[in-house]
């Protein structure tokens, strides 16, 4: 079902401030919503970060008016060259997160209106980002909603992607002329050759394919969540393409946590897609559990979950 | 490097619930020169366009040209729902930004952007009466049957672009629309009561009584005017309006994102062109 505002988000909206936040790469455009005066404090603020900030069908926008009736306040913004925001416009790499924007936003924050505790939330690319901020600001983040990034550098995206791939795939492939015109680009041969490497390597009894690496940048920063007392939901769906890269940190990272961590960091991986958020029955589906979820921030729900374990 | 000051973010009342509004002021000092009021598109579009349309105030700005972009209700980070949006409530909250433009301006001139459906809403609020200097239109929607389609062909080929074939044709789809209230549009709805309120409307019938300076901007990969913007150009000259062409050949793709999002520089460089010969 659409989204229909109720009274009580309504109310929100009238309250809601924008604001602009100094970064080193430009000034940022964002709106902090205030928790209801009428709902018990949670005493966390929620970002929700994507690009631009409202993200589709203005999710970010009924997420952040909703957790604010439930007592969180809540802060949407445009990363740098997007949206509102000044900063030069660039190609968003998942590998290259923008940290420097998030961090100038959750110190704004605690200047502007006193936040002291926040839970960060994105998809794709804004899930990178969000997890880096756990370098700088890993003390005062209390949650991370982690939904269908990559967590490999783009080349090795493109390898991961040949898992999918079987012979089938490459004789369908071979029979599209257009496939062999694009071969006159030297960066086509390198891709078939990628792929076709993969392919080889796992068809050959007892040459199974190394694992491929996860990126340096992904490793850096889950190491700090882990070193953090935050907990997270990593989200995915088993078709995103994202997923692959995931599932070698779920064979890599996860089983090496000591089970207090391990509590902490919970994975849900869905049925078909989640990425792109464009089919609308998984998009509101996706919303509605991370919504959930980052409303079991708030200290009486935790309470209530803890009581009844 | 700007020469104005910071775009300003806020809100704004219509119909008494808040809109969503950036306010850009001049950078030179040119008190005659209008303030240009955006009318965004619809759906999905708002989103690919936004960052052309910023870029585009932050260089009108620059020249001299305050400029006003709001989200209508039941858009971005306005109130309202999107299943209740039609064109006369479009138009409504297009009037009341024109007022609130007037107002933070202090400029009594006003030139309309019409994005898309956009040009719908702003071809309608000038004949209601809202002030208009000048028209600048980007890609605009002539006729809204033919842009609603076109948004139905896009999610078919995306099917297809991903390995999928599609399960509708778009007349079957037009038809969910009627039956259903809605359909799907990758992440978005298309509502039946925006559907049914243009019914009957057609962007040169809305500017049957306009001949003020008009820029018509085409954002597509050919390289000349289609046939449609032809027919519009032509129209508006019959009736004595002074109207200026631009083919911008570039494909934003309306109902994606794409990575880096379309900025429209080329797009933003020529309208600036166009306002600063008006003036």
């Amino acid at each position: 079902m659409p989204w229909r505002e109720t009274p009580a988000e309504l109310e929100r909206a009238r309250a809601e401030q924008p604001v602009l936040i100094g970064s080193p790469s430009g000034r940022l455009c964002g709106i902090y919503t205030p928790a209801a005066p009428d709902a018990p404090r949670a005493g966390v603020c929620v970002v929700l970060l994507t690009s631009p900030r409202s993200h589709r069908n203005r999710m970010w926008v009924e997420g952040a008016r909703r957790l604010a009736t439930l007592g969180f306040s809540a802060m949407r913004f445009d990363l740098h060259g997007t949206g509102d925001s000044e900063g030069e416009t660039a190609f968003r790499n998942p590998n290259q997160p923008y940290r420097e924007d998030l961090v100038a936003v959750l110190r704004h924050l605690g200047a502007a209106f006193g936040e002291r505790r926040f839970a960060v939330s994105g998809v794709c690319f804004d899930a990178r980002t969000a997890l880096s901020a756990f370098e700088d600001c890993a003390d005062s983040i209390v949650g991370l909603l982690f939904i269908a990034a990559p967590l490999m550098e783009l080349e090795t995206l493109v390898q991961a992607a040949s898992e999918r791939k079987g012979w089938g795939h490459l004789m369908h492939a071979l029979r599209k002329p257009s496939n062999w015109k694009s071969m006159v680009r030297p960066e086509r041969w390198r891709h078939a050759g990628l792929v076709l490497s993969r392919m080889v390597r796992r068809s050959v009894p007892g040459g199974n394919a190394a694992e491929l690496p996860l990126s340096p940048g992904f490793r850096r920063d889950f190491d700090a969540l882990v070193r953090s007392r935050s907990r997270a939901l990593f989200l995915y769906g088993r078709e995103d393409s994202e997923y692959e890269s995931f599932r070698v940190a779920e064979r890599e990272l996860f089983p090496r946590l000591d089970a207090a961590t391990r509590a902490r960091l919970e994975v849900e991986v869905w049925p078909g897609r989640i990425h792109g958020c464009t089919e609308m029955n998984r998009q509101r589906e996706s919303f509605e559990r991370g919504v959930t979820w980052l409303a079991r921030l708030h200290p009486s729900v935790a309470a209530a979950e803890t009581a009844r374990r | 490097m700007s020469h104005a000051p910071p775009a300003i973010p806020s809100f704004f009342t219509a119909a008494d619930r808040p809109l969503f509004c950036v306010y850009h002021a001049p950078g030179p000092d040119r008190p005659d020169a209008p303030i240009v009021l955006h009318a965004h598109s619809t759906g999905f579009e708002q989103l690919t366009s936004c960052l052309a349309e910023a870029g585009f105030a932050r260089a009108a700005a620059d020249a001299g040209f305050p400029a006003l972009r709001y989200h209508a209700r039941g858009h971005g980070d306005s109130t309202g729902d999107f299943a209740d949006v039609t064109l006369d409530s479009l138009v409504e909250d297009a009037l009341a930004a024109a007022a609130e433009a007037r107002a933070r301006s202090g400029r009594s001139r006003i030139v309309w952007l019409g994005v898309r459906f956009g040009a719908l809403v702003a071809a309608e609020a000038i004949r209601r009466g809202a002030p208009a200097d000048a028209l600048a239109l980007w890609e605009p929607a002539i006729d809204p049957d033919r842009f609603y389609r076109a948004m139905l062909r896009g999610v078919l080929f995306f099917h297809v672009s991903e390995g999928r074939r599609p399960a509708f044709t778009v007349d079957q789809m037009m038809e969910a629309v009627e039956r259903d209230g809605r359909v799907d549009v990758l992440g978005y709805y298309l509502h039946r009561a925006l559907v049914r309120s243009t019914r009957g409307v057609n962007l040169e019938t809305l500017l049957g009584g306009w001949s003020g300076p008009t820029l018509i901007a085409q954002v597509q990969a050919r390289p000349r005017l289609t046939e449609a913007h032809a027919a519009l150009a032509r129209s508006l000259e019959a009736r004595g309006a002074s109207v200026s062409t631009a083919v911008i050949r570039e494909e934003p793709g309306w109902q994606i994102s794409s990575n880096p999002a379309w900025v429209g520089t080329d797009l933003a460089r020529r309208t600036v062109e166009w306002l600063d010969a008006l003036a």
